[in-house]
Protein backbone atom coordinates (compact mmCIF):
# COMPACT_ATOMS: atom_id res chain seq x y z
CA UNK A 1 0.00 0.00 0.00
CA UNK A 2 1.18 3.50 -1.19
CA UNK A 3 0.67 6.64 0.87
CA UNK A 4 1.37 10.03 -1.54
CA UNK A 5 1.85 13.03 0.63
CA UNK A 6 0.48 16.22 -0.81
CA UNK A 7 -0.02 19.74 0.76
CA UNK A 8 -3.41 21.27 0.34
CA UNK A 9 -2.90 25.46 -0.22
CA UNK A 10 -5.83 27.17 1.40
CA UNK A 11 -6.09 30.63 0.38
CA UNK A 12 -6.87 33.14 2.66
CA UNK A 13 -9.45 35.57 2.07
CA UNK A 14 -7.38 38.20 2.59
CA UNK A 15 -3.31 38.58 3.09
CA UNK A 16 -3.82 41.86 5.16
CA UNK A 17 -5.68 44.41 6.92
CA UNK A 18 -7.93 46.93 5.18
CA UNK A 19 -5.64 49.76 6.05
CA UNK A 20 -2.76 47.99 3.83
CA UNK A 21 -5.42 46.91 0.99
CA UNK A 22 -6.09 50.36 0.37
CA UNK A 23 -3.06 51.58 -0.40
CA UNK A 24 -0.55 48.39 -1.22
CA UNK A 25 -2.94 46.03 -2.66
CA UNK A 26 -3.59 42.68 -0.94
CA UNK A 27 -0.34 41.39 -0.02
CA UNK A 28 1.43 40.81 3.36
CA UNK A 29 3.43 43.32 5.10
CA UNK A 30 5.25 44.21 7.75
CA UNK A 31 4.31 44.71 11.15
CA UNK A 32 5.11 48.34 11.50
CA UNK A 33 2.93 49.01 8.30
CA UNK A 34 -0.02 46.90 9.75
CA UNK A 35 0.38 49.19 12.88
CA UNK A 36 0.96 52.32 10.80
CA UNK A 37 -0.31 53.11 7.64
CA UNK A 38 -4.01 55.37 8.23
CA UNK A 39 -4.14 54.41 11.52
CA UNK A 40 -4.87 58.10 12.33
CA UNK A 41 -8.87 59.07 11.80
CA UNK A 42 -9.05 61.87 9.28
CA UNK A 43 -12.23 61.61 8.96
CA UNK A 44 -16.33 61.78 11.20
CA UNK A 45 -14.46 64.33 13.97
CA UNK A 46 -17.78 65.29 16.24
CA UNK A 47 -16.25 67.70 18.04
CA UNK A 48 -13.85 70.49 17.49
CA UNK A 49 -11.27 71.48 20.24
CA UNK A 50 -12.73 74.33 22.27
CA UNK A 51 -9.19 76.14 22.65
CA UNK A 52 -8.92 76.00 18.57
CA UNK A 53 -12.41 76.25 17.09
CA UNK A 54 -11.12 76.34 13.81
CA UNK A 55 -9.04 73.50 13.68
CA UNK A 56 -10.05 69.40 14.11
CA UNK A 57 -8.85 67.05 17.05
CA UNK A 58 -6.22 65.74 13.86
CA UNK A 59 -5.30 68.82 11.70
CA UNK A 60 -2.35 69.62 9.57
CA UNK A 61 -2.74 72.91 9.87
CA UNK A 62 -1.10 72.60 13.63
CA UNK A 63 2.29 72.71 11.64
CA UNK A 64 3.31 74.79 8.45
CA UNK A 65 5.07 72.13 7.38
CA UNK A 66 3.25 69.60 5.20
CA UNK A 67 3.30 66.93 3.31
CA UNK A 68 1.19 65.79 0.50
CA UNK A 69 0.67 62.28 1.73
CA UNK A 70 1.94 61.96 5.27
CA UNK A 71 2.45 58.25 4.97
CA UNK A 72 5.22 59.55 2.55
CA UNK A 73 7.19 59.24 5.47
CA UNK A 74 7.83 55.81 7.59
CA UNK A 75 10.36 55.39 10.33
CA UNK A 76 13.13 54.15 8.62
CA UNK A 77 13.83 52.15 12.28
CA UNK A 78 10.64 50.79 11.81
CA UNK A 79 9.82 51.09 15.08
CA UNK A 80 6.02 50.09 16.45
CA UNK A 81 5.88 48.87 20.16
CA UNK A 82 7.43 46.27 20.32
CA UNK A 83 10.83 46.64 18.54
CA UNK A 84 11.21 50.01 20.09
CA UNK A 85 11.03 48.36 23.87
CA UNK A 86 13.05 45.41 23.01
CA UNK A 87 15.85 48.14 21.22
CA UNK A 88 15.57 50.95 24.33
CA UNK A 89 15.82 47.98 26.68
CA UNK A 90 18.95 46.70 25.19
CA UNK A 91 20.31 50.10 25.39
CA UNK A 92 19.39 50.93 29.71
CA UNK A 93 20.49 47.58 29.68
CA UNK A 94 24.07 48.12 28.92
CA UNK A 95 23.98 51.31 30.43
CA UNK A 96 23.31 49.59 33.44
CA UNK A 97 26.76 47.47 33.19
CA UNK A 98 28.55 50.20 32.59
CA UNK A 99 27.06 52.18 35.27
CA UNK A 100 27.20 49.29 38.01
CA UNK A 101 30.81 48.86 36.72
CA UNK A 102 31.65 52.60 37.47
CA UNK A 103 29.97 52.16 40.78
CA UNK A 104 32.33 48.76 41.68
CA UNK A 105 34.96 50.76 40.96
CA UNK A 106 34.31 53.77 42.19
CA UNK A 107 35.70 55.10 38.78
CA UNK A 108 34.24 58.57 39.05
CA UNK A 109 35.27 59.61 42.05
CA UNK A 110 38.43 58.62 40.86
CA UNK A 111 38.25 61.18 37.95
CA UNK A 112 40.27 63.94 38.26
CA UNK A 113 38.60 66.64 39.86
CA UNK A 114 38.02 69.19 36.93
CA UNK A 115 36.23 66.42 35.11
CA UNK A 116 33.94 66.12 38.35
CA UNK A 117 33.02 70.01 38.42
CA UNK A 118 32.38 69.54 34.43
CA UNK A 119 29.85 66.61 35.18
CA UNK A 120 28.07 68.97 38.50
CA UNK A 121 28.03 72.04 36.59
CA UNK A 122 27.21 71.17 32.87
CA UNK A 123 26.39 67.92 32.44
CA UNK A 124 23.98 66.81 35.34
CA UNK A 125 21.95 69.65 35.08
CA UNK A 126 20.94 68.69 31.19
CA UNK A 127 18.81 66.26 32.92
CA UNK A 128 16.78 69.66 32.72
CA UNK A 129 17.46 70.00 29.47
CA UNK A 130 15.62 66.65 28.16
CA UNK A 131 12.65 66.94 30.50
CA UNK A 132 11.88 70.16 28.25
CA UNK A 133 12.87 68.41 25.05
CA UNK A 134 10.12 65.65 26.02
CA UNK A 135 7.41 67.90 26.48
CA UNK A 136 8.21 69.61 23.13
CA UNK A 137 8.28 65.67 21.30
CA UNK A 138 5.10 65.37 23.50
CA UNK A 139 3.60 68.00 21.66
CA UNK A 140 4.77 66.32 18.12
CA UNK A 141 3.07 63.25 19.16
CA UNK A 142 -0.09 64.94 19.93
CA UNK A 143 -0.31 67.07 17.27
CA UNK A 144 1.75 65.48 14.25
CA UNK A 145 -0.52 65.13 11.17
CA UNK A 146 -0.07 60.93 10.64
CA UNK A 147 0.75 57.63 12.42
CA UNK A 148 4.56 57.31 11.50
CA UNK A 149 4.86 61.32 12.47
CA UNK A 150 3.45 60.71 15.76
CA UNK A 151 5.00 57.18 16.47
CA UNK A 152 8.14 58.88 16.03
CA UNK A 153 7.52 61.86 18.58
CA UNK A 154 6.12 59.55 21.39
CA UNK A 155 9.51 57.64 21.27
CA UNK A 156 11.44 60.62 20.82
CA UNK A 157 9.54 61.93 24.21
CA UNK A 158 10.13 58.11 26.15
CA UNK A 159 13.61 58.53 25.01
CA UNK A 160 14.39 62.02 26.46
CA UNK A 161 12.78 60.34 29.60
CA UNK A 162 15.55 57.64 29.85
CA UNK A 163 18.06 59.93 28.71
CA UNK A 164 17.29 62.23 31.54
CA UNK A 165 17.29 59.03 33.85
CA UNK A 166 20.71 57.92 32.70
CA UNK A 167 22.04 61.50 33.43
CA UNK A 168 20.42 61.25 36.69
CA UNK A 169 22.21 57.77 37.74
CA UNK A 170 25.57 59.08 36.56
CA UNK A 171 25.32 62.11 39.62
CA UNK A 172 23.78 59.46 42.22
CA UNK A 173 26.76 57.09 41.25
CA UNK A 174 29.09 60.21 41.64
CA UNK A 175 27.44 61.45 44.48
CA UNK A 176 28.21 57.89 45.91
CA UNK A 177 24.47 57.03 46.16
CA UNK A 178 22.63 60.10 47.46
CA UNK A 179 20.82 62.21 45.04
CA UNK A 180 22.56 65.65 46.48
CA UNK A 181 24.43 66.24 43.73
CA UNK A 182 20.90 66.40 41.07
CA UNK A 183 20.09 69.11 44.07
CA UNK A 184 22.54 70.81 43.09
CA UNK A 185 22.68 70.44 39.46
CA UNK A 186 19.05 72.05 39.78
CA UNK A 187 20.25 74.90 41.22
CA UNK A 188 22.86 75.53 39.18
CA UNK A 189 20.18 74.77 36.33
CA UNK A 190 18.07 77.29 37.51
CA UNK A 191 20.46 79.72 38.81
CA UNK A 192 24.18 79.01 37.08
CA UNK A 193 24.65 81.82 34.05
CA UNK A 194 26.10 79.62 31.99
CA UNK A 195 22.76 77.53 31.91
CA UNK A 196 20.76 80.57 31.70
CA UNK A 197 21.05 81.13 27.56
CA UNK A 198 20.23 77.23 27.20
CA UNK A 199 17.28 76.95 30.06
CA UNK A 200 15.89 80.51 28.67
CA UNK A 201 15.66 78.83 24.81
CA UNK A 202 14.17 75.37 25.62
CA UNK A 203 11.08 77.44 27.13
CA UNK A 204 10.68 79.66 24.59
CA UNK A 205 10.61 76.39 22.69
CA UNK A 206 7.92 74.78 24.87
CA UNK A 207 5.83 77.84 23.81
CA UNK A 208 6.11 77.37 20.24
CA UNK A 209 3.17 76.77 18.65
CA UNK A 210 4.20 74.84 15.87
CA UNK A 211 5.16 71.70 17.02
CA UNK A 212 7.45 70.96 13.87
CA UNK A 213 8.97 74.06 14.91
CA UNK A 214 9.43 73.27 18.42
CA UNK A 215 10.99 69.68 17.49
CA UNK A 216 13.43 70.61 14.71
CA UNK A 217 14.42 73.63 17.34
CA UNK A 218 14.97 71.52 20.01
CA UNK A 219 16.91 69.07 17.42
CA UNK A 220 19.67 72.18 16.69
CA UNK A 221 20.52 72.18 19.97
CA UNK A 222 20.49 68.52 20.12
CA UNK A 223 22.52 68.25 17.04
CA UNK A 224 25.32 71.00 18.64
CA UNK A 225 25.21 69.51 22.65
CA UNK A 226 25.40 65.78 21.59
CA UNK A 227 28.30 65.66 19.39
CA UNK A 228 29.93 68.23 21.58
CA UNK A 229 29.30 66.89 25.16
CA UNK A 230 29.37 62.91 23.76
CA UNK A 231 31.23 62.51 21.64
CA UNK A 232 34.15 65.13 20.75
CA UNK A 233 34.34 65.65 24.87
CA UNK A 234 34.62 61.95 25.33
CA UNK A 235 38.18 62.36 22.80
CA UNK A 236 39.80 64.65 25.63
CA UNK A 237 37.70 62.91 28.44
CA UNK A 238 40.13 59.48 27.29
CA UNK A 239 43.50 61.10 27.28
CA UNK A 240 43.10 63.52 29.89
CA UNK A 241 42.51 60.54 32.43
CA UNK A 242 38.43 60.80 32.90
CA UNK A 243 37.71 57.37 31.29
CA UNK A 244 34.47 56.77 33.18
CA UNK A 245 32.82 60.12 31.47
CA UNK A 246 33.51 58.17 28.16
CA UNK A 247 32.05 54.97 29.67
CA UNK A 248 28.52 56.25 30.02
CA UNK A 249 28.45 59.41 27.58
CA UNK A 250 28.57 56.55 24.90
CA UNK A 251 25.46 55.33 25.45
CA UNK A 252 23.58 58.96 25.01
CA UNK A 253 26.10 58.75 21.73
CA UNK A 254 24.00 55.76 20.75
CA UNK A 255 20.71 57.47 21.68
CA UNK A 256 21.86 60.24 19.31
CA UNK A 257 22.51 58.25 16.06
CA UNK A 258 19.09 56.43 16.30
CA UNK A 259 17.78 59.60 16.70
CA UNK A 260 19.01 61.18 13.65
CA UNK A 261 17.37 58.34 11.22
CA UNK A 262 14.37 59.44 12.14
CA UNK A 263 14.76 63.38 12.19
CA UNK A 264 17.15 63.61 9.09
CA UNK A 265 14.84 60.92 7.08
CA UNK A 266 11.78 63.09 7.71
CA UNK A 267 13.53 66.59 6.96
CA UNK A 268 14.35 64.82 3.37
CA UNK A 269 10.84 63.72 2.96
CA UNK A 270 9.47 67.61 4.02
CA UNK A 271 12.24 69.20 1.66
CA UNK A 272 11.43 66.42 -1.09
CA UNK A 273 7.38 66.67 -0.82
CA UNK A 274 6.32 66.87 -4.30
CA UNK A 275 3.38 69.17 -3.60
CA UNK A 276 4.83 71.35 -0.92
CA UNK A 277 8.95 71.27 -1.60
CA UNK A 278 9.41 74.82 -2.10
CA UNK A 279 6.97 75.80 0.92
CA UNK A 280 8.55 73.48 2.95
CA UNK A 281 11.89 74.28 2.09
CA UNK A 282 11.69 78.39 2.99
CA UNK A 283 9.84 77.56 6.24
CA UNK A 284 12.61 75.41 7.28
CA UNK A 285 15.00 77.83 6.25
CA UNK A 286 13.31 80.49 8.25
CA UNK A 287 13.07 77.56 11.37
CA UNK A 288 17.42 77.13 10.88
CA UNK A 289 17.63 81.19 10.96
CA UNK A 290 15.29 81.57 13.58
CA UNK A 291 16.48 79.30 16.36
CA UNK A 292 20.44 77.97 15.15
CA UNK A 293 21.96 81.29 16.08
CA UNK A 294 20.10 80.99 19.48
CA UNK A 295 21.56 77.46 19.83
CA UNK A 296 25.00 77.78 18.87
CA UNK A 297 24.54 80.95 21.44
CA UNK A 298 23.81 78.65 24.35
CA UNK A 299 25.75 75.37 23.48
CA UNK A 300 28.77 77.92 23.49
CA UNK A 301 27.91 79.39 26.68
CA UNK A 302 28.57 75.69 27.90
CA UNK A 303 31.65 75.23 26.13
CA UNK A 304 33.60 78.04 27.23
CA UNK A 305 32.50 76.65 30.83
CA UNK A 306 34.46 73.57 29.69
CA UNK A 307 37.33 75.36 28.34
CA UNK A 308 37.49 77.47 31.32
CA UNK A 309 37.84 73.99 33.68
CA UNK A 310 39.39 71.33 31.36
CA UNK A 311 42.62 72.99 30.03
CA UNK A 312 42.84 71.04 26.83
CA UNK A 313 39.25 70.36 26.17
CA UNK A 314 39.41 73.10 23.28
CA UNK A 315 35.18 72.57 23.28
CA UNK A 316 34.68 75.99 21.72
CA UNK A 317 36.71 75.25 18.65
CA UNK A 318 35.11 71.74 18.85
CA UNK A 319 31.56 73.68 18.63
CA UNK A 320 32.76 75.67 15.80
CA UNK A 321 33.68 72.94 13.58
CA UNK A 322 30.04 71.35 14.49
CA UNK A 323 28.24 74.22 13.62
CA UNK A 324 29.95 74.20 10.26
CA UNK A 325 28.86 71.04 9.50
CA UNK A 326 25.13 71.62 10.45
CA UNK A 327 25.28 74.77 8.81
CA UNK A 328 26.31 72.89 5.70
CA UNK A 329 23.79 69.98 5.92
CA UNK A 330 20.96 72.80 6.50
CA UNK A 331 21.91 74.46 3.07
CA UNK A 332 21.91 71.52 1.13
CA UNK A 333 18.76 70.56 2.71
CA UNK A 334 17.14 73.82 1.50
CA UNK A 335 18.82 74.24 -1.25
CA UNK A 336 20.95 77.02 -0.12
CA UNK A 337 18.33 79.35 1.45
CA UNK A 338 20.27 78.99 4.64
CA UNK B 1 26.72 22.05 -20.00
CA UNK B 2 26.24 25.26 -22.27
CA UNK B 3 22.37 24.05 -23.29
CA UNK B 4 22.24 27.59 -24.07
CA UNK B 5 18.75 28.48 -21.59
CA UNK B 6 19.07 29.86 -17.89
CA UNK B 7 18.34 27.27 -15.07
CA UNK B 8 16.51 27.69 -12.41
CA UNK B 9 18.48 28.33 -9.35
CA UNK B 10 15.91 28.69 -5.99
CA UNK B 11 15.74 30.19 -2.03
CA UNK B 12 13.25 28.66 0.07
CA UNK B 13 12.80 31.10 2.84
CA UNK B 14 10.86 30.45 5.89
CA UNK B 15 7.63 32.88 6.06
CA UNK B 16 8.04 34.63 9.00
CA UNK B 17 7.55 38.46 10.47
CA UNK B 18 11.72 38.77 10.47
CA UNK B 19 11.96 37.35 7.28
CA UNK B 20 9.55 39.67 5.65
CA UNK B 21 11.99 42.64 5.08
CA UNK B 22 14.34 40.19 3.37
CA UNK B 23 11.69 39.14 0.87
CA UNK B 24 11.33 42.62 0.00
CA UNK B 25 14.88 42.95 -0.82
CA UNK B 26 15.39 39.79 -2.68
CA UNK B 27 12.49 41.34 -4.77
CA UNK B 28 14.04 44.44 -5.24
CA UNK B 29 17.19 43.33 -6.76
CA UNK B 30 15.94 40.46 -8.50
CA UNK B 31 13.39 41.76 -11.09
CA UNK B 32 12.90 38.50 -12.59
CA UNK B 33 11.66 36.80 -9.58
CA UNK B 34 8.78 34.46 -9.29
CA UNK B 35 7.36 33.93 -5.63
CA UNK B 36 5.32 31.57 -4.66
CA UNK B 37 3.54 31.32 -1.20
CA UNK B 38 2.88 27.68 0.78
CA UNK B 39 2.30 27.17 4.20
CA UNK B 40 5.30 28.28 5.86
CA UNK B 41 7.15 28.71 3.06
CA UNK B 42 8.19 31.57 0.60
CA UNK B 43 10.02 29.57 -2.31
CA UNK B 44 11.98 32.33 -4.61
CA UNK B 45 12.49 31.32 -8.43
CA UNK B 46 14.77 33.10 -10.99
CA UNK B 47 16.65 32.08 -14.25
CA UNK B 48 20.41 32.17 -13.90
CA UNK B 49 21.01 33.49 -10.51
CA UNK B 50 19.81 35.34 -7.39
CA UNK B 51 21.38 38.59 -5.69
CA UNK B 52 21.02 39.80 -2.21
CA UNK B 53 22.52 43.12 -1.00
CA UNK B 54 23.39 43.36 2.34
CA UNK B 55 21.95 47.61 1.80
CA UNK B 56 19.22 46.83 0.44
CA UNK B 57 18.08 44.31 3.11
CA UNK B 58 19.31 46.82 5.79
CA UNK B 59 16.94 49.58 3.89
CA UNK B 60 14.20 46.99 4.41
CA UNK B 61 14.43 45.93 7.63
CA UNK B 62 15.40 49.60 8.95
CA UNK B 63 18.17 47.85 11.25
CA UNK B 64 21.81 46.65 10.62
CA UNK B 65 22.20 42.79 9.16
CA UNK B 66 25.34 40.75 8.58
CA UNK B 67 25.06 38.36 5.85
CA UNK B 68 25.51 35.53 8.07
CA UNK B 69 22.15 36.07 9.28
CA UNK B 70 20.87 34.86 6.36
CA UNK B 71 21.97 31.24 7.26
CA UNK B 72 18.80 31.69 9.73
CA UNK B 73 16.43 32.60 7.46
CA UNK B 74 17.04 30.01 4.80
CA UNK B 75 15.31 26.52 4.55
CA UNK B 76 16.64 24.92 1.48
CA UNK B 77 18.19 26.16 -2.06
CA UNK B 78 18.73 25.28 -5.16
CA UNK B 79 22.06 26.40 -6.92
CA UNK B 80 25.70 27.45 -5.46
CA UNK B 81 26.36 30.05 -3.22
CA UNK B 82 28.97 31.51 -6.15
CA UNK B 83 29.60 34.45 -3.37
CA UNK B 84 28.73 35.33 -0.01
CA UNK B 85 31.06 38.09 1.61
CA UNK B 86 30.21 40.89 3.61
CA UNK B 87 28.24 42.82 1.57
CA UNK B 88 27.10 40.52 -0.85
CA UNK B 89 25.05 36.71 -1.72
CA UNK B 90 24.93 35.20 -5.13
CA UNK B 91 23.08 32.23 -5.43
CA UNK B 92 23.72 30.78 -8.80
CA UNK B 93 24.94 27.29 -10.94
CA UNK B 94 28.45 27.43 -11.21
CA UNK B 95 28.46 24.20 -13.38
Amino acid sequence: MQYELRSQVIEPKRQTYQNIIDRMGDQPVSRYLEGTLDVQPRENFHYRPTWAQDRELYDERFSALRLTDPYSFTDPRQYYYMPYVTNRAGLHDGFGKTIKYLEDRELLAKMPTTWQSVLTSVVLPLRHYESGAQLVSVAGARFAYGTSLEQCCSYAAFDRIGNAQMLSRVGIALGGGSGDLLKLAKQEWLDGEHLQPLRRLVEEIMVVEDWAEGVLAIDLVDSLLYPLLYNRLDDVALTGGAGAYSLFTQHLWTWFADQRKWLDALVAVWAADPGHSEENQAILARIVATWAGRAQEAVGALASVIDAQVLDADSSTSLNEITQTRAAYWAKVTGGAV
Amino acid sequence: MSSGTLRQVGLDIQDSEENRGLIDAIKADNPELTIRHIPGLVKLQAAGQIVINRVTVESMLGREWETGEFQLSIVSYAGNFSEWDDDQIIVKWEH
